[in-house]
């Protein structure tokens, strides 16, 4: 090998340790949007956290109602919204009784809006008031209260006391629902999707005060956290990142044959590309640094 | 007194949060439920007005100085003021007594806040993507033995999280389960203990008035 073609191979391989970020950015942004516009269908296969979490929700007993706390913020809408969606389809699907919540006060807007999508797409196919999904005999919207510990600890004692309105400015009391609500003993779980430490305030307080079931839906980089909770049984279930969100989209398609925009599934293709692109790099980056540092010896 | 008080009301406020945890008797419960919805409710309203006072002195501070990037106090102000009004008189889906419809065009905070705070927010949150991937290159090289264990831990990780890999390798999801729940946790639940006895520690010294630093520095 002559001296010039060592210089133009030694500096092919600099150039795989230092790609231009922008090159970088803008590779991203196209696996990311492309898959987005021409999805490609990946059926994600539930994993046991998940499973265990639809199984819980499933057989909730008819006197009890599962507590959806929404304690995420806008910006990790994308991970997080189609988790409370799927888990509203599933209640809805099975006509159990949802109560809904925000520590966050950010999450109302989401809160509001995901109740708003299912309960009219379920009304959108009802053709009586049996069918239909009625606010206050199905599900009740009690809005936010602060500080924390307020309605976590407080809702273990009497939820209406705690939230003496709803959301819409109703008396809570007078709710049909909120007739036979009325603490923890009427929770069956008490699920919190959280980018945040919220869901751990649930587990401290209300689990282990009032022994209340916790289920949990996290972001993807958070959802190590939970494990140990997991394994020790204080998290009944959980829902980690996306993959968790298509994971229990899935579960509400295939088991309550409720079908509708599968936010979570739909962007599982661009996912997917997205971390197959970032490992590309890290192996091509791995692949100069290894002929670089062979070279050197 | 500046001191004492704060000091002697931490005290208080700390044995009195710590006791119904250890009492189980009803006496100490009834205060403790009394305490947390009435009292600690009206703190919290409070600190909701010395938030918002404090965001508007802050903001108005800059401008009359004039300081970096003053202009978007302005931004700042108006949204708060303009979103504030909206709000309190609008009612959640236009329902209240102020107008927030002209035609087809809603202005009520829902609306504000599906196509404002929510584009915002995960915009925001979107470019952090961006960040990670360029980091991500960066930073995993297998230079040492550590390294390159993090490095395919990382690889499982990013695989086992997608669909895509039970096409592939059908028994990866399962074992990136297993990654988090045995050495994941094991390690978890290790540094939860120390975070837990740290916390512990502070916890008392500043209910003692050991650690002062929450006073501001005062002595």
């Amino acid at each position: 090998m002559t001296n010039n073609e060592g210089n133009l191979h030694s500096s092919i391989w600099e150039k795989m340790t230092k790609i231009d970020r922008r090159v970088i950015y803008s590779l991203l942004l196209l696996v990311v949007v492309i898959p987005l516009i021409f999805p490609f269908k990946l059926r994600p296969k539930p994993m046991p956290p998940v499973e265990k979490l639809f199984n819980h929700i499933d057989t909730i007993p008819e006197d009890k109602c599962l507590v959806i706390s929404v304690d995420y913020t806008p910006d990790t809408e994308a991970e997080l919204h189609p988790m409370t969606i799927a888990l509203l389809r599933h209640a809805f699907a099975r006509r159990k009784k949802v109560g809904v919540l925000c520590i966050s006060l950010l999450g109302l807007g989401l809160a509001q809006d995901a109740l708003t999508t299912v309960s009219n797409e379920f009304n959108s196919r009802a053709s009586n008031n049996t069918d239909s999904i009625i606010y206050g005999r199905d599900y009740v919207f009690w809005g936010w209260q602060q500080p924390p510990l307020v309605p976590i600890l407080g809702m273990g004692e009497n939820i209406s006391k705690v939230f003496p309105v709803d959301y819409y400015g109703n008396k809570t009391d007078t709710l049909p629902m909120m007739k036979k609500i009325k603490n923890y003993n009427d929770v069956a779980i008490l699920v919190s999707i959280a980018g945040s430490a919220v869901p751990f305030w649930y587990i401290t307080y209300a689990q282990t005060s009032f022994g209340v079931r916790i289920g949990a839906g996290s972001t993807a980089v958070q959802a190590a956290d939970f494990y140990p909770y997991l394994n020790s049984g204080q998290v009944t279930g959980m829902m980690s990142g996306m993959k968790g969100a298509a994971e229990y989209e899935q579960l509400v398609e295939e088991r309550c044959n409720v079908f509708g925009r599968r936010k979570a599934t739909d962007a599982m293709s661009s996912q997917t590309a997205a971390h197959i692109w970032i490992m590309i790099t890290i192996i091509i980056g791995n692949i100069g640094y290894f002929v670089i540092r062979r070279r050197k010896k | 007194m500046k001191v004492r008080f704060p000091l002697f009301l931490v005290l208080i406020t700390g044995i009195l949060g710590a006791l119904p945890f250890l009492i189980p008797h009803s006496i100490a419960q009834n205060f403790d439920n009394e305490f947390r919805n009435s009292v600690l409710r009206i703190i919290g309203a409070f600190s909701l007005v010395l938030g918002v006072g404090s965001i508007i002195r802050h903001h108005l501070y800059k401008i009359q100085r004039q300081r970096e990037n003053w202009e978007y106090s302005y931004i700042l102000l108006i949204s708060l003021i303009v979103s504030a009004i909206i709000g309190l008189f609008g009612g959640i889906d236009a329902r209240g007594w102020l107008p927030t419809k002209i035609g087809n065009f809603s202005f009520d905070i829902q609306t504000l806040y599906s196509y404002i705070t929510v584009p915002l927010g995960a915009t925001m949150f979107a470019m952090l993507s961006f960040f990670m991937a360029s980091a991500a290159y960066r930073a995993f090289r297998a230079r040492t033995f550590e390294a390159t264990l993090l490095l395919i831990a990382a690889f499982i990780m990013m695989l086992g999280s997608v669909p895509l890999s039970s096409y592939i390798f059908p028994k990866l999801p399962s074992f990136a389960e297993w990654i988090l729940t045995v050495p994941n946790t094991a390690a978890k639940r290790g540094m939860g203990f120390g975070i837990s006895l740290g916390t512990l520690a502070t916890s008392l010294k500043i209910i003692l008035g050991i650690e002062r630093g929450w006073l501001g520095g005062t002595k």
